[in-house]
């Protein structure tokens, strides 16, 4: 049963990594919905964040092929369900006096943020699910978008559920 | 001891320290200076191939059969794009070669300059790692661990690529003290041991399919073990044959595509399949939906990304395929499967291969054969005659059958055998190729003559690219597009390179054109002439399942 997987990878911040661990990933044949190259917390490291289309089994030998990639460290396969995913947009509108008031009203909606204005417009930075972003560009559209910059996908585990967090209170001070 | 060395003297160095003393290539610009240190180090053969493919199948040739890693060596631009099906071909079959490039100055790179090719990017996913020496002071250690990697867990090669100005740099070299410890192989999970061995006693009918891990593995003793052990009968793959003696009672033959009708029945069959170093690859298990139904499967495999990728597996065991074939034989009570080898037996039909003329492949193969009594090496090249010479020779001495089994690389045969011969100078080794994989490589007969290499050439010429002809004649109604192929006189041909020469038009010739190329002490080629249309069979149709075979071509249809 194919499903969405997310898998990350850590690896070193070469280009020919990049390059390898890409081309890997295009040679399996899975459709891969997105991938997103960012910094890692450790440094010299990047972290290369893939979500494609594939059975667990299909995702796990994937990460394992990854893991055979000299220059990285660590490949993991998530199914989507248990990560939260995040894009970021950054979308220039035209800004027209006579609808303006009605576009921040829009933007507010979804908790957009203007963070910078111009004579001809603005720009707008907004961050969700990739289906609350797009939900949002289409509602923005009317207005005229000039340009739009998505980050594509990055996604992090949730922490377990059902057994909550320990509030203050309930942690025994000696 | 530190001494001041250019990166080119370096590069010599580290690989005496790798116990490497012959290395296969071809100069040119950007790889001069590695050249021009090279007769300083005497230790270090150079064989001066005349294509670079070649020096690629050579150093793969030569690994194959010595079980060390193979080298190769070529210019910047169009040098290392030749490599390029030699590396893929040793990739595909786990085979430890480091190639090393020139690559143009470091100042001049990506700038599009004579022959600058990013031959790192074109080789990515033909490598186990391909690497940019970027700066002198990582030469030697990059080099080592190229080696390393070629040749540990899963071999495969490697390519270096060291701008010109790197090779002309100079840098204090300290030779490596001590070896490098190989790394630990996996543990074997002790749970899917002890699952494994209920199964293989459980079972009915069981299989063992043996690949090309057992020979790399060097576990064809634990194999032997075993199989003597559990009476099971063993399938050899392509690249498994010659890590069990065909003579052996428990012998069973190749599987897939071209396998023999029993041995293929016997899969369709089995209750349990113990597979070992080999990858369940299209060939072998034709249509995967209708692969071995019945069986489950027991997979030994030391990279654990082939568990599950083509076939479902029951129990999966990852790691060295001898400690773990051990491992099955103590936990085990000895067996025997009598009546599945009866069933077996039962269903053993006269070989369905039916030859016309007297220059038939089984008589050259048997020719061959008894002319050194099986002591020789065979180096097959890709087609109609790699199916003839997998099936047809009676392997039965370990690691004695070479071929290009997953890339399927025509013109592998001829310099691979280079490769083997100088592994191995001191029995006969045969290139076996069909016209069409002959006239790819065939330049190499001057690299021989130039070494004084004593390689035997054995043409199967049958006037077409003979096994895309069958594929014509079998699934495109016989429409014989571009598969007839024109071959020089190639007994005018051996006299230009100054070998000997012979043509084998009659059967009777076979035997002594055979003993009289083993008798020269040069490089001899005998052009055996073969029946135009003959066929491999039988033959599962690509996609079909192992149960589907073809024993006799279609009839043509009717005007």
């Amino acid at each position: 049963m194919s499903d969405l997987q997310c898998i990350t990878i850590v690896l070193d911040d070469k280009l020919v990594t990049l390059n390898a661990a890409v081309g890997l990933l295009r040679r399996r044949n899975l459709p891969v919905r997105s991938v997103t190259f960012g910094p890692h917390v450790t440094e010299g490291r990047s972290r290369l964040f893939a979500m494609i289309e594939a059975d667990a089994g299909a995702a796990q030998r994937v990460a394992l092929l990854f893991e055979k990639l000299i220059g990285v460290d660590e490949a993991r396969v998530v199914p989507a369900h248990d990560t939260v995913v995040r894009e970021l947009a950054l979308v220039r509108i035209r800004a027209q006096a006579g609808s303006y008031g009605e576009l921040l009203d829009v933007l507010g909606l979804y908790h957009a943020n203007v963070i910078e204005e111009g004579v001809d417009g603005l720009v707008a930075e907004l961050t969700g699910p990739d289906t609350f972003v797009l939900s949002c560009l289409r509602a923005i559209e009317p207005f005229g978008i000039v340009d739009v910059a998505r980050s594509g996908a990055v996604a992090i585990e949730r922490p377990a559920q059902g057994s909550p967090v320990p509030t203050l209170t309930e942690v025994s001070v000696p | 001891m530190t001494e001041i060395l250019t990166g080119a003297q370096l590069i010599c160095r580290v690989l005496l320290e790798e116990g490497v003393d012959v290395m296969f290539g071809y100069p040119g610009g950007a790889i001069m200076p590695f050249y021009h240190a090279l007769p300083e180090y005497p230790g270090l053969r150079h064989v001066l191939v005349r294509h670079e493919q070649a020096a690629a199948h050579a150093a793969d040739g030569y690994a194959r059969a010595s079980g060390r890693v193979g080298v190769c060596v070529a210019t910047s631009g169009p040098g290392a794009t030749n490599l390029v099906t030699g590396l893929a071909t040793a990739f595909m079959d786990n085979s430890p070669v480091v190639a090393i490039t020139g690559q143009v100055p470091r100042p001049m790179l990506g700038r599009d300059a004579f022959q600058e090719t990013d031959i790192v990017g074109v080789t990515l996913p033909i490598t186990k790692w391909s690497v940019l020496v970027e700066d002198i002071s990582t030469l030697a250690d990059t080099m080592r661990r190229a080696f390393a990697l070629a040749r540990e867990g899963r071999p495969g090669p490697v390519l270096v690529d060291v701008p010109k100005d790197v090779q002309n740099q100079r840098i204090e070299y300290t030779p490596r003290a001590v070896a490098v410890a190989r790394p630990a192989m996996p543990v074997v999970d002790a749970a899917a041991l002890v699952e494994a061995t209920r199964l293989i006693a459980a079972a009915e009918r069981p299989l063992i399919l043996a690949g090309h891990g057992i020979i790399l593995g060097n576990a064809s003793e634990d194999l032997r073990i075993f199989a003597e052990h559990t009476g099971i009968p063993v399938i050899t793959t392509l690249l498994g044959i010659s890590a069990f003696p065909e003579d052996h009672p428990l012998h069973l033959g190749m599987p897939g595509m071209h396998g023999e009708v029993h041995v293929n029945r016997a899969i369709q069959h089995a209750d349990l399949l113990v597979a070992v170093g080999m990858r369940f690859d299209d060939r072998v298990t034709g249509n995967t939906a209708g692969f071995a139904r019945r069986a489950k499967i027991v997979h030994i495999e030391l990279d654990r990304t082939e568990i599950g990728k083509n076939v479902q597996v029951e129990v999966p065991l990852v790691g060295d395929a001898g400690p773990i074939l051990s491992a099955l034989t103590r936990a085990l009570a000895p067996r025997s499967c009598t009546a599945w080898w009866d069933e077996i037996n039962g269903s053993r039909r006269p070989p369905s291969e039916h030859f016309r003329g007297d220059v038939a492949p089984d008589s050259i193969l048997r020719a061959l054969h008894d002319a050194s009594g099986g002591r020789c090496s065979i180096v097959s090249d890709v087609g109609q005659h790699q199916m003839w010479v997998a099936k047809l020779f009676p392997y039965r001495r370990l690691n004695t059958h070479f071929s290009s089994g997953g890339l399927g690389a025509m013109g592998f045969a001829v310099p691979a055998a280079i490769g083997v011969h100088l592994a191995r100078p001191d029995e006969p080794v045969w290139a076996i190729s069909g016209d069409g994989g002959f006239q790819m490589n065939m330049q190499e007969m001057a690299t021989m003559v130039q070494e004084g290499l004593p390689i035997k050439l054995a043409i199967f010429n049958n006037g077409y690219l003979g096994m895309v002809r069958q594929w014509q004649q079998f699934f495109h109604g016989r429409r014989y597009s571009a598969t007839p192929i024109w071959s020089p006189d190639y007994v005018k041909l051996a006299e230009a390179y100054g070998i000997a020469g012979y043509r084998v038009e009659q059967g009777g010739q076979i035997a002594g054109a055979v003993e009289a190329a083993l008798r020269d002490p040069g490089p001899a080629l005998i052009e055996f002439v073969i029946e135009q249309e003959a066929n491999v069979y039988p033959m599962i149709p690509p996609g079909a399942s192992l149960s589907e075979f073809i024993e006799s071509a279609p009839e043509p249809a009717s005007a």
